[in-house]
């Protein structure tokens, strides 16, 4: 018994020394641009701020944070991403719960179809001209509904719903129950921890989207933010062939770009430590089947 | 029971949600009305004379180059609908990729009034000859006085494709751009004068190098430039290739062609071997090398004039009584010296076929080319937005900055004649700023603003196919021999290269122009 | 299993085909209309003329990208960087997920797992400038280090020799906390029945570990490595765009940075489509062969 502690006491440490050197290093790239956020300009542009802020001033992130503009890209990010999340996470899911049956006839045959267009696509313009003749174009469907099912999300749930024990299913088969039943009243109240995953994936899908956005939505009232932020933080040298000395002069400072990176990424950073409790609890399928 | 209930009410909750997408959105033309409507009320009380006879004028749409602000609500828009008598719906292109965006939307055939982009000649001439662009000429003769007097013949000659003008450019105002900035308290430090010749300068760098003026130590960087730029402007001058092309015994030739070529590659290649230039050049990102000079580690900087004011900031927080500034034109061993001057265009305005009211858009720019119209809407109000002061505009701060400051995004050509005066006031926005522009633009002797041909040539095809792709490799082969990760031997054998890429086939092209100009 | 009784089971579950109605017409609307679009690799297309009236070439597009003199070391850079990001940092978002599912204290868990994943929301800009600070030969971090045992600093950015490396380094640590994300969750959803009888039967952590916890996510480790392995022609291009420099071309240049550089791609739809469809093509094989070997020794298939 003694030793056994003993042995545990070291496993712990190596795990948590690796765990804090993995954090440590993860977060340093983050606090960057959080001090680059609430530095003086001046202290960004000779490279004085690495860790930590030079000068410290909330002027910059309260000048990002309350233009008008922002605001209104990240309300449409917002209901993007939510209206998106929940459309995509019902319609995978009722998506893969049949596909997860391989003894249905053309069961294969349609993962393939799926699967296919995972590699394979039509190409940007094809792409704009069906969005075109949906006239869907400067319109937020365009945002979500080509992006409806992710087949990577849709495989992951199949794969989950596959692990489940089949006797779930046979006892509630046997009382009658209809599949969409069986989906909607049993499979899904078990897999919390896969739906807050794909779930996390979608919402961050939809809130990290630039190019539908660029593409399809031409008024500025219906940019998202991810279209916002990219005109903002756009390498200033990277068209620097195509500027003059106006747009140079006018390029937006190091530290208002920083300061829009983080009031723009915070949000949906949020909503990961929001949905560790379905990752933690575990499940216990025991319990619910008997 | 209750799960169920749980996920039926999530399900609704996602119809309400994609229902309330629907309504928040609508299609492009509804928009332009809310949008304008939502805008309308400041500008009609200020002129209801105006509005009442401009009653049945359309809404204009027009597409133009991404800015940090709504182009609806800054001052300048409200000032050209008083003065055109046009509402004007504004979209942008996005600021990454604006030709692939351009390209969508000019074929799929969205109905813009007007579009204005950054010039791409190319670009251009594809949509003209593909008869997506409206031929301008007659809607100019019958409603464009002031669009003749404003724009010069020679711009319009140099857009004309096919014999036909499509097009409105903006010009540049200015010729050069880059040049190379020195400490010149470093200077005295040494006990150095201002360099005037190639070898000088090298001289004034190994002193930066031995004598340590910054007290940096080892971490002193006597001369940064940006990993992207090897041809270090000034210093090409002064190895006779201040341009990409330039003339050589009466044909226009590449700087990897050029004679010249291996020496500079040699002058440069001896600065970076002997620690003079930056070591991690090949790393530096434009702010990498600015951070190396305005922290006070660097000596000198290749940098153009327009980065100076961040620069300049920085560097007087960091080393308070630090003086900096530009090279003159340098003397390279042959005597030769200079800087690449641009002419030409920056920004191109058109009308699309799928445009509904071509004639009210050249009315607008009519309206906006009237030369009271475009200084004030170049600069403002004399009193309010600037003074004049020995014939030169300065600015009144903060108000220019805030009213003026995105002026040049609303012009649909501009008033040739004058403008480059005008404009002179943006630059005046900053003294120090100001000084380095005049030290190069107006300081410069004329012999040492060598034009570049190209920049006011007509559309090349092969030129512009090939020009980008044989920057970059003339760009990394040129960074590579700097680095010693080539020889200057093997020099024939990526000449040949380049020529089989394109460079033979633009170089016939070009000088095919070139020698019947 | 005959016909008939295929087709008993396929009437008898008619509401399962149903539910995949939406679905279906999803795939078919936005994914299979618009596939008409590949023939324009075949095509010198232009976007004023349409796929009716734009000139066919053949295989014009896709002979320029193999014929060019740097693409068989384009493509030799892109399966190293690709094979090495597989090789070594596929496993390392599984270790971390077991690790963390060690981890009793609720609080320091939760803040790792959200920690570690905050790389994953910053772009390769944000994250190589960094690493150019870090890893400049005057002044970095790391080389500051290995002065200060007495090594000689490294140009890790500017040495063939070392350029690869830094770029599987990075992007491996750029995305761990995120690709651990979804083993955490497959780990979430064992049965928690196992361990307790395991308990009962005296096993220790590691046994669990590996006898339970690494058989209980090995379904999504397969279907993650299948998956992964279609993307093989992808090593980055973004990344190492804003990491690499002519000095490292010759081990660090990949086919879409290739592309981008040379500006073949640039408003030229043909040729990026072409370049797209050799990706697509390369890709697909390799998870259609991935999944057959899985099939025979794994006992385990997508479909």
């Amino acid at each position: 018994m003694h030793s056994k502690k003993i042995s545990d006491y070291a496993l712990d440490t190596v795990i948590y020394v690796i765990l804090i050197a993995m954090g440590l290093s993860t977060l340093l790239p983050f606090i960057t641009v959080l001090s680059k956020s609430v530095s003086e300009e001046w202290a960004i542009t000779s490279g004085k701020v690495n860790l930590f802020p030079v000068g410290f001033q909330l002027d910059t992130l309260q000048y990002v944070v309350t233009n008008h503009q922002f605001l209104h890209a990240l309300l449409i990010s917002a209901l993007v991403a939510v209206a998106g999340t929940l459309a995509s996470l019902l319609i995978t899911a009722m998506t893969a719960y049949p596909l997860s049956k391989r003894e249905l006839p053309g069961v294969g045959i349609i993962i393939i179809l799926f699967v296919f267009t995972m590699m394979f696509n039509g190409g940007i313009i094809p792409n704009y001209l069906l969005i075109r003749q949906l006239d869907l174009i400067d319109n937020l469907g365009s945002l979500v509904l080509p992006a409806l099912i992710s087949v990577f999300n849709m495989l992951v749930i199949k794969s989950y719903f596959e692990s489940l024990p089949p006797s779930l299913e046979e006892s509630a088969k046997i009382d009658g129950a209809r599949n969409y039943t069986i989906l909607f009243r049993i499979i899904l109240p078990l897999s919390g921890p896969v739906l807050a995953t794909i779930g996390l994936f979608y919402a961050v899908y939809y809130w990290n989207d630039y190019f539908n956005p660029m593409l399809y939505i031409n008024s500025t009232s219906l940019k998202p933010l991810q279209l916002y932020l990219q005109d903002i933080v756009m390498n200033a040298d990277s068209s620097s062939f195509k500027m003059s000395a106006e747009d140079m002069m006018n390029v937006p400072a190091e530290g208002v770009r920083a300061a829009t990176v983080i009031a723009s990424t915070v949000p949906i950073l949020l909503v990961y430590p929001f949905l560790q409790k379905y990752f933690i609890k575990g499940v216990l399928i025991g319990s619910v089947k008997g | 029971m209750k799960q169920m209930t749980k996920v039926l009410s999530i399900a609704a909750s996602t119809v309400v949600l994609a229902s309330s997408l629907a309504a928040c959105s609508s299609n492009s033309n509804n928009n332009a009305n809310n949008a304008a409507a939502s805008n309308a009320p400041a500008a009609t009380t200020d002129n209801a004379a105006a509005t009442d006879s401009n009653a049945n004028l359309p809404t204009l749409k027009r597409l133009d180059v991404f800015q940090g602000e709504d182009y609806a609500n800054y001052p300048v828009a409200k000032l050209l609908e008083e003065k055109t008598g046009y509402k004007v719906q504004y979209d942008m292109l996005p600021q990454d990729n604006p030709a692939q965006k351009l390209n969508l939307l000019m074929a799929s055939g969205e109905p813009y009034d007007i579009v204005t982009s950054y010039i791409d000649m190319a670009l251009y001439s594809d949509y003209a000859k593909k008869g997506a662009l409206i031929d301008l000429t007659p809607l100019i003769d019958q409603f464009g006085p002031n669009i003749k007097t404003a724009i010069s013949q020679q711009s319009m000659d140099a857009l004309k494709v096919d014999g036909k003008l499509y097009g409105i450019p903006n010009i540049i105002t200015y010729p050069v751009g880059t040049g190379i900035l020195i400490r010149t308290d470093w200077l005295d430090k040494v006990g150095m004068k201002m360099p005037t010749t190639t070898d000088e300068f090298q001289a004034v760098l190994q002193a930066f190098k031995d004598k340590d003026p910054g007290g940096n130590g080892s971490q002193d960087v006597p001369f940064t430039i940006k990993g992207d730029l090897p041809m270090i402007d000034d210093l090409v001058g002064a190895f006779g290739m201040p341009n990409p092309w330039n003339d050589v015994d009466g044909q226009l030739v590449p700087r990897v062609l050029d004679p010249s070529f291996p020496d500079y590659a040699n002058y440069v290649a001896g600065l970076y071997a002997g620690g003079l230039l930056d070591k991690e050049f090949v790393v530096n990102k434009d702010a990498t090398a600015k951070e190396k000079f305005s922290s006070g580690k660097a000596g000198a900087i290749a940098i153009h004039w327009a980065d100076i004011p961040g620069v300049s900031d920085a560097l007087t927080k960091a080393v308070p009584d630090a003086k900096f500034t530009y090279l003159p034109a340098l003397k390279g061993p042959n005597g030769k010296s200079g800087f690449g001057a641009n002419k030409g265009f920056d920004r191109l305005s058109f009308i699309p076929k799928s445009a509904k009211n071509p004639e009210d858009a050249i009315k607008w720019i009519n309206a906006s080319l009237e030369s009271n119209t475009f200084k004030e809407l170049a600069i403002g109000v004399e009193g309010t937005h600037y003074t004049v002061d020995n014939g030169a505009y300065m600015p009144i701060l903060p108000i220019f900055n805030d009213e003026r400051n995105l002026a040049n995004n609303y012009m649909v050509g501009t008033d040739e004649a004058n403008y480059p005066q005008y404009w002179q006031a943006r630059v005046h926005k900053n003294p120090v700023m100001f000084e380095a522009f005049d030290t190069l633009n107006n300081k410069t002797a004329d012999s040492d603003k060598i034009l570049n041909e190209l920049s006011v040539a007509p559309y090349l095809e092969n030129y512009s196919k090939n020009n980008l792709k044989l920057e970059t490799m003339s760009g990394d082969y040129t960074v590579k021999l700097i680095a010693g990760g080539e020889k200057i031997d093997g020099l024939a054998d990526f000449q040949k290269k380049f020529n089989a890429e394109g460079g033979e086939a633009s170089a016939k092209e070009v000088n095919a122009w070139y020698t019947s100009k | 299993m005959n016909r008939n009784s295929r087709w008993k089971l396929a009437l008898s579950n008619w509401d399962m085909y149903l539910l995949l109605v939406p679905g279906l017409i999803f795939l078919l609307v936005f994914k299979y209309t618009p596939m008409y679009g590949v023939v324009i690799a075949f095509q010198d297309f232009n976007i004023f003329s349409g796929i009716g009236d734009s000139e066919w070439v053949g295989f014009e597009h896709f002979q320029k990208l193999i014929h060019s003199d740097d693409f068989f070391q384009v493509l030799t850079n892109t399966l190293l960087i690709s094979m090495y990001k597989i090789v070594l940092l596929f496993p390392i978002p599984i270790v971390v997920a077991l690790l963390l599912n060690e981890v009793r204290k609720m609080l320091f868990k939760r803040s790792i797992q959200t920690i570690i994943y905050l790389p994953h929301f910053l772009s390769w800009v944000v994250i190589s400038g960094l690493f150019v600070t870090l890893l400049s030969p005057t002044d970095g971090l790391v080389n500051q280090i290995i002065i200060a045992f007495g090594g000689k600093p490294i140009s890790f950015l500017q040495d063939n020799s070392f350029f690869r490396s830094v770029v599987v380094f990075t992007a491996g640590w750029k995305e761990i906390g995120w690709n651990a994300i979804i083993f955490i969750a497959a780990i979430a959803g064992i049965d928690q029945e196992q361990y307790e009888a395991a308990s009962i039967d005296g096993a220790g952590r590691i046994r669990k570990m590996i006898s339970i916890t690494l058989p209980g996510i090995m379904p999504t480790i397969v279907l993650m490595l299948i998956l992964r392995i279609g993307s093989l022609l992808e090593a980055g291009t973004e990344q190492i765009l804003t990491m690499y420099n002519p000095l490292v071309y010759d081990s660090g240049d990949v086919i879409g940075t290739y592309v981008y550089r040379m500006g073949l791609g640039q408003q030229d739809y043909s040729f990026s489509t072409a370049v797209g469809l050799f990706n697509s093509l390369v890709g697909f094989i390799l998870i259609i062969s991935g999944n057959m070997l899985s099939k025979k020794f794994l006992k385990r298939s997508i479909w």
